[in-house]
């Protein structure tokens, strides 16, 4: 192999992963690739994909945030109650990003400021923010956070999460746009050269006069704005929380998909375009083993397999790299 | 009698010749110097010779049997062991189970049987005549009883040659002393070592024979009391290489900087102060507080009472932010592990200092930055393809530099640099020093830690000694002379 074709894989192998599923999947489906694939594929991948964008960030850094799929079912469920109560959409976003960066904030005092590891405390946060979420529903008296459809901002709230514009579902509008702009900070931005630095090699970054503790903390508010926004995408588009199963296993699809990105997880290396590609790649996972009519349970199954194979391509990778 | 033959030795990694014809002949029970500066073969020589790589032609001989090509454990059991750079040894286990790492003395089932290997681990430290402890956990050990625990592991898997790669990097002047001690012991009781080093002083106070390495070849060979530093110098350099005096006695500023009773955790009442321009050199033993007094100036480290007065203004509590801030810039020991970021790119590495404290622009143009990158390159003459690659894959002066022009790149004033010469050889060692003097000479004020006396006779206008966390001696440029220094840092002055 050329050096060149050797660095465009190392950098880019994201994509061939993602072509490969996209071709399996088109086989198995048996259909020729048409544009409503594709806008499927990437309206599918909006909500994970919004939340694998902030985690691509705390993952950047050498950090990890179990808590995202709970942050996103506590701020949902009180979101809704907000909205249920006002009718206004925009205190329903306001709200949505408000509480996930508190949630993001708590978790990165935690991890910036008191030195405490990042596995340990969003574990300790995944706990307390879901029991919650389930714990108000049942004070409440329900089984569902559900958006009261007598209030008349309900239909423009509807038609947002599920119109679209040129044919491309508004959310993955939203989604794509946050990912170019977070691809923007990360290359182009002092703050993102900050992200690297740090993830690379903390103590140098510290020395070199990188503010170790606020961009810990910076980070961790950004991916809980990411969680708070793909929570408002969620409502608009399902109108509804479940305490219970909503955004459940969230913490693992999106580390999964960051992984599959080409990140790496001690921090330091990849690129926020692999993320784009990992959260695709995983989505289509799912629509395969739809149309293979496979039992749903063996779902996880398949992603974990996927999960290893991109891992072990990246270990194949550092060691010819070493 | 001769106890290892290694005979045109060849090797290529993608066809670049690493090593080119080299012979090494070891006797029994010598001390053996090699020599070379970074990249000359040493390292790849050894590896070969420990079994890391196989060699492409030649013979190895280990006592007048040869040595099967690129096996580590038929090295091994031949006796052959290499006490790296990076010590080996787990900081989480004791002493002793360090010693017996995969050769445990067990009795029934498998149970481990520490009483006997706590006997037979102090049995072997007295003979060394050691004073290790089997009990204590090793990550209590000071560097230099590190250092000597890999010596007793090599002893203990019964070696009969030893490879010391640059053993006294981590070690202050009284454990190199105690650690040569236990060297030339051994040597007498048969032990042969193979020794990698660059500081010419041990080389001539410890070894018996030397063999010298260059750009792949082996140049010369021979006895150490028939040689001089300058004639070995000439060989590893190849060009004529004068120990010429570059210093040049410059014309100061006014105080920049002024220390005033500063007192930390690891120093006390310190005081000094330095000029625009000047070139302070800060010398003691390691523990000293050298390092400390220069890591507090720059906010890295807390100051317990005292002033810091930079430029005139007073710095009371300072975070390495404010101290940037106030034109401070610290090029910290370790490179590794303290300045570079190894994920980065050389340009990355260059503007990321600078880049934290000018936030007036939150965006980077790349353009503008390759622009300065580039007349960094150029003054600091740094040797590298592309401004995209990796900072690991440039050598160790070259990556110095690197971090270097990120200081200058802050427009740093006064410069702090801890041990900025360490793990570089000789050529960019040499090129360093100028570099400084000519930051100097710009008006930069510049303070140097270095535990290497004969740097600080280069290139420092004078030299303040520290002993036990206190200041000792404030040395002018003439009095800087290598027994005065360390009178004054082993307090015996």
């Amino acid at each position: 192999m050329s050096d060149k074709l050797k660095k465009f894989w190392s950098l880019y192998n994201f994509i061939v992963v993602f072509l490969i599923i996209f071709i399996a999947y088109l086989i198995i489906n048996g259909s020729a690739p048409s544009w409503t694939t594709i806008t499927n594929i990437l309206l599918h991948s909006s909500i994970l994909g919004t939340i694998a964008l902030g985690q691509a960030l705390i993952v950047l850094t050498g950090d990890i945030d179990l808590s995202v799929g709970s942050s996103f079912v506590l701020a949902g469920g009180i979101a809704i109650v907000v909205f249920n109560s006002t009718n206004s959409i925009f205190l329903l976003l306001l709200c949505c990003l408000a509480l996930g960066a508190a949630f993001g904030f708590i978790n990165g005092l935690m991890v910036g400021k008191f030195k405490m590891p990042s596995f340990i405390v969003t574990l300790a946060t995944m706990l307390i923010y879901r029991s919650l979420s389930q714990y108000m529903m049942n004070e409440m008296g329900e089984t569902r956070y559900r958006v009261d459809a007598s209030l008349s901002k309900y239909y423009s709230l509807f038609n947002f999460g599920n119109g679209s514009f040129l044919t491309i579902s508004l959310l993955s509008i939203v989604w794509i746009l946050l990912a170019v702009f977070m691809i923007y900070m990360t290359n182009s931005m002092k703050y993102g050269k900050r992200i690297y630095a740090l993830g690379s090699n903390p103590k140098g970054a510290m020395l070199a006069g990188v503010n170790v503790v606020w961009t810990k903390i910076s980070v961790f508010v950004l991916c809980g704005l990411t969680v708070g926004l793909s929570t408002f995408m969620k409502i608009a588009k399902d109108t509804s929380f479940d305490p219970a199963t909503s955004g459940k296993n969230y913490e693992l699809y999106s580390i999964a998909a960051v992984v599959i990105g080409g990140i790496s997880m001690s921090g330091g290396r990849g690129k926020i375009l692999g993320v784009v590609f990992g959260t695709m790649s995983f989505t289509l996972i799912d629509k395969i083993i739809t149309a293979l009519g496979m039992n749903a349970l063996l779902n996880d199954t398949v992603k974990g397999v996927i999960l290893l194979a991109a891992v072990g391509l990246q270990m194949i990778q550092k060691k010819s790299r070493d | 009698m001769e106890l290892l033959k290694m005979e045109h030795i060849s090797k290529s990694f993608f066809g670049v010749k690493v090593l080119d014809d080299v012979s090494l002949t070891i006797q029994q029970g010598e001390i053996h110097a090699l020599l070379g500066e970074n990249g000359a073969g040493k390292s790849t020589l050894m590896n070969i010779l420990s079994g890391v790589y196989t060699r492409d032609a030649g013979s190895v001989t280990f006592e007048g049997k040869e040595l099967s090509n690129g096996s580590i454990s038929a090295s091994e059991q031949a006796g052959i062991a290499f006490v790296h750079q990076e010590l080996n040894i787990f900081n989480d286990l004791e002493v002793y189970e360090n010693l017996f790492l995969g050769k445990e003395i067990t009795g029934f089932g498998g149970r481990l049987d520490k009483k006997a290997m706590i006997r037979e681990a102090e049995e072997l430290f007295r003979q060394m005549d050691v004073p290790l402890k089997p009990r204590l956990l090793a990550g209590d050990l000071v560097t230099g009883a590190k250092q000597v625990l890999e010596i007793a592991k090599a002893l203990h898997s019964k070696a009969k040659l030893i490879i010391l790669d640059e053993p006294t990097t981590a070690l202050n002047n009284n454990e190199v002393e105690h650690f040569f001690r236990l060297i030339r012991d051994l040597r007498d009781k048969g032990t042969a070592f193979i020794f990698i080093s660059h500081k010419m002083p041990e080389i001539f106070a410890l070894a018996d024979h030397y063999t010298v390495l260059r750009n792949s070849r082996f140049i010369s060979s021979g006895v150490i009391a028939e040689t001089t530093p300058e004639q070995i110098t000439r060989d590893m350099v190849g060009e004529t290489y004068a120990n010429e005096d570059l210093y040049v006695q410059r014309e100061l500023g006014d105080v920049v900087l002024k220390v005033d009773q500063l007192t930390g955790e690891k120093f006390s009442n310190v005081s000094f102060s330095c000029r625009k321009g000047e070139i302070l050199g800060v010398t003691g033993l390691q523990g000293a507080g050298c390092s400390e007094v220069l890591q507090a100036i720059f906010g890295a480290i807390p100051v317990l009472s005292g002033n810091i007065e930079i430029h005139g203004q007073l710095a009371g509590d300072e975070t390495i932010h404010k101290a940037m801030k106030k034109g401070v810039g610290m090029i910290p020991a370790n490179r590794k592990e303290n300045s570079v970021l190894p994920d980065m790119t050389l340009l990355e590495n260059t503007y990321l200092s600078r880049h934290t404290i000018d936030t007036r622009n939150p965006s980077i143009s790349k353009r503008a930055e390759q622009k300065r990158y580039d007349s960094y390159k150029q003054t600091l003459n740094i040797k590298a393809n592309r401004s995209d690659d990796l900072i690991v894959s440039l050598s160790g002066g070259n990556q110095q530099k690197i971090i270097l022009a990120r200081w200058l790149d802050t427009d740093a004033q006064i410069l702090l640099m801890d041990n900025p010469t360490q793990g570089i050889d000789v050529g960019a060692k040499e090129e360093i020093y100028r570099l400084i003097l000519k930051l100097a000479e710009s008006g930069k004020t510049i303070i140097v830690n270095t535990l290497e006396i004969p740097e600080l006779k280069k290139i420092a206008d004078r030299c303040i000694v520290f002993y036990h966390g206190g200041i000792a001696a404030d040395l002018a440029h003439d009095e800087i002379e290598e027994n005065a220094v360390m009178m004054y840092s082993t307090g015996a002055r």
